[in-house]
């Protein structure tokens, strides 16, 4: 009797699991819906001043015509918004757009989530003509396209910064530096010579695979080639080598994961530097005074021939409506026009992504006001972006670990290379 | 004036002839029920439906809210969900996970986790239970004090702890100093905490890492509260004379509480065992807010919860992540039938 009520309640509660997907969405795949059908709703991460640009961009946009208007929905960060579209391809329920790098786009579009821009960018109607393309800085372009996706163009660009070093001018002067390194040699002998005069860690490590990437870039070398990784070049081992003598000599510090004690520490004058992307130049402004920073090309091996790395978001649209997907096309048509364009960036700090909102005397007259207004903008000739592949947003992780590894002293910078060479690979090959 | 209310008088009078069929109607249905249950009462399903009538809430809502998100998973895990087609790949998902190494990693750290925080925090709080049983005074106060770190919202309370023993500007290095010690990383050190409290002297690899140590610590402070009290109660129903009998009898503290105490609590320290442990299979908040990403450094805190949730959040690995739930709620299930199984047997209910 027993037995047989534990095997009737079995089989009515497996019974009653089946039925659900059997009911739902299932594993099978299917069409996409949209989460609103009345808006097309658009994921982003600005918060407070960015934000109010932002809605009142939409809101200018949503007024000059008619239809669906356009929604924003703040969702929290890169991350946040990654996880959360991720669990909604899997209920096939999905916002018109949303911002996200590309390591995250490939995920998409392996899911078969977003829709390829090259029919949109080409349409006589909706598109984009030959003159207003030759507008955009290629590298904001390029970036978007994906090898892997027959080199398709399956996000357009929307915010770009590039990897800046932040100096602050109060400890340099403390330690008799008066210039910013150009090196990376300069900058391991300047972090000494802080050490050594203020007793002061010189650098505080916000631990970032975007940061590892552009210092490898800075060292001339790449972190991707071929269908593999590149982490067991000398470029990727001497960054990791960098941050082994670093961590081994006190001359820089780890800092919490997500986090930006880094920023706060400069402004109080506890290290020199931080690296971070050069949309931080406003949040940083607001809590030091201007004379007492500035911010520079990363250091290089070959300052004549330097290079950073290209951050920001990108725009992607999702398969949702033949309606949604027009509006949320016509939407970032509009947030990149060279009006908009120059308002953004004078707005948020970062970067016009057109040549045409680089001229505008707005913009001339931006970078006038501080001495290091433009220098990120002088970046985007040399900019680099990451690699677009599948399987790439689980390589940032082993980065990071490989690197706080180092700076740990867990791991010899020879160890981590190997490691991360072994892991990032066999990531990239079963992501294919 | 007098049309509109007229048309009130009418709805009112409307209304009553309603509710007056309604009250009828609810009467016939519930004398219907009735002489539907006598019927089958007299044969041989006996109150069964009455029983299954009353039960149909709950089972409803556990099957919609509970059941139901747990069949879905297993029935996800047979699917490769980064694929447009999902296709199906049967058992690939559970064989993956268990050759990866990341798995067993986040199964050695739960472990570690797990057998690292309930017995201390079982043994503390019935030690401070005990304590508090026995005064007089302040004992209220003392109960709440104990127990105010289990209301606090585990995120805030974790954020304040990471905010303590943050390396540089936390409290906690600042008194080290003081005291002439070196400071430490805390939550940034992935090497093990006999390492560092061993001064080296035992090999790095060797137990949990600081930073699993220092959730380890949280964990222990902040559910003593709820142990604490459930003792408590549990304490305060032991028959006082059985205690004085024994002292009669010349048993001291450890005796008595050995030979009486602790068989009459049986029940509820077996009671807290069980939730406990699979409240430690399944933690998670405290390790996100304590370390920013739950995995800590070089993935030392990444337990099977973080194992899981990095998985299906953070690399899309949807399918995966739902065959390595599946494992973690078979390997929940499994230790709670142990634990029925061995402790059980201890358990005296009179």
């Amino acid at each position: 009797m027993k037995i047989r009520t534990v095997v009737s309640a079995a089989v009515l509660a497996a019974g009653m699991g089946m039925l659900v997907p059997a009911c739902g969405s299932g594993g099978g795949g299917g069409e996409f819906r949209p989460i609103d059908p009345n808006a097309a709703l658009f994921w982003d991460r600005q918060t407070d001043e960015n934000r109010e640009l932002l809605e009142s961009i939409i809101a200018e946009f949503n007024a000059e015509r008619d239809g669906i208007p356009v929604k924003a929905d703040y969702v929290g960060g890169y991350s946040e918004i990654f996880r959360k579209l991720v669990t909604s391809i899997q209920a096939r329920t999905v916002p018109a757009m949303a911002v996200g790098y590309q390591s995250m786009t490939t995920v998409y579009a392996q899911a078969g989530a977003i829709v390829p821009l090259d029919p949109l960018i080409a349409d006589p109607g909706l598109g984009l003509s030959e003159q207003e393309l030759a507008d955009f800085f290629p590298v904001v372009l390029e970036t978007n396209r994906y090898p892997t996706l027959d080199d398709g163009m399956y996000s357009f660009p929307f915010c770009k910064s590039v990897l800046m070093l932040y100096f602050n001018k109060r400890v340099l002067a403390a330690a008799g530096i008066d210039a910013p390194p150009r090196t990376w040699d300069e900058f391991l002998t300047q972090c000494r010579q802080i050490k050594e005069r203020t007793g002061k860690s010189a650098y505080a490590v916000a631990v970032d695979a975007s940061t590892f990437d552009g210092m490898v870039f800075s060292m001339g070398g790449e972190v991707y080639a071929n269908g593999e990784s590149r982490f067991d070049s000398p470029e990727s081992l001497a960054v990791l080598k960098l941050h082994e003598t670093l961590g081994q000599e006190g001359l820089a510090y780890q800092i919490l994961a997500h986090r930006y004690d880094d920023r706060s520490d400069f402004a109080q004058d506890k290290v020199a530097f931080f690296f971070r992307s050069s949309s931080h130049r406003t949040y940083t402004g607001m809590l030091i005074e201007p004379e007492a920073w500035g911010m520079a090309v990363i250091p290089q091996a070959d300052p004549e021939h330097p290079k950073t790395v290209l951050y920001g978001p990108n725009i992607n649209i999702f398969r949702t409506t033949p309606e949604q997907e027009r509006v949320a096309w016509e939407f970032t048509k509009f947030f990149t026009s060279p009006e908009v364009t120059v308002r953004w960036a004078l707005g948020t700090g970062y970067l016009p992504i057109r040549k045409s909102a680089a001229q505008d005397p707005r913009m001339q007259a931006f970078w006038e006001e501080w001495s290091y207004n433009k220098a990120p903008f002088d970046c985007l000739d040399f900019a680099c972006s990451e690699p677009n592949v599948p399987g790439w947003q689980e390589v940032r992780e082993l980065i990071e670990n490989a690197l706080a590894g180092v700076l740990t002293g867990v791991k010899t910078a020879e160890q981590a290379a190997a490691e991360l060479k072994q892991g990032a690979d066999a990531v990239l090959a079963e992501s294919r | 004036m007098w049309f509109r209310v007229l048309i009130a008088l009418g709805g009112l009078a409307a209304l009553a002839a309603l509710h007056r069929t309604l009250i009828q109607g609810l009467d016939r249905l519930l004398a219907a029920l009735d002489a539907l249950f006598d019927a089958l009462r007299g044969k041989r399903w006996r109150d069964a439906p009455l029983a299954l009538f009353l039960l149909s809430p709950a089972v409803a809502i556990l099957g919609l809210f509970g059941m139901a998100p747990l069949f879905y998973a297993v029935y996800l895990s047979l699917f490769n969900s980064r694929r447009p087609d999902r296709p199906f790949i049967g058992l690939a998902n559970y064989s993956r996970a268990l050759t990866q190494p990341d798995f067993w990693k986040s199964l050695l750290v739960t472990v570690y986790y797990v057998v690292g925080t309930i017995p201390v925090t079982m043994m503390l709080s019935f030690l401070v239970a005990t304590l508090l049983y026995r005064i007089a005074r302040g004992r209220g106060f003392f109960r709440t004090v104990y127990f105010l770190p289990y209301i606090t919202a585990v995120v805030a309370a974790a954020t304040v702890w990471a905010a303590l023993l943050h390396p540089q500007d936390g409290p906690v290095n600042a008194l080290l100093v003081w005291l002439g010690f070196q400071p430490k990383s805390w939550l940034l050190e992935s090497r093990g905490a006999l390492w560092v409290f061993s001064g080296g002297w035992i090999p790095a690899d060797i137990g949990p890492s600081l930073a699993l140590f220092c959730i380890m610590l949280f964990e222990i402070w902040h559910s003593s509260g709820f142990m604490i009290v459930i003792f408590l109660a549990g304490l305060t129903v032991i028959p006082r004379d059985l205690e004085e009998a024994a002292r009669i009898d010349g048993a001291g503290w450890f005796q008595a509480t050995r030979a009486v105490t602790l068989p009459i609590l049986s029940p509820t320290i077996f009671f807290l065992l069980v939730v406990s442990t699979i409240k430690a299979f399944q933690a998670f908040n405290s390790f996100y807010a304590m370390t920013g990403n739950g995995r800590g450094p070089q993935n030392t805190t990444q337990n099977l919860t973080v194992y899981i949730y990095a998985n299906f959040y953070e690399f899309g690995r949807i399918g995966y992540g739902c065959a390595v739930a599946t494992l973690l709620a078979i390997g929940i299930v499994v230790m709670t039938a142990v634990q029925w199984r061995l402790a059980g047997r201890r358990v005296h209910y009179e």
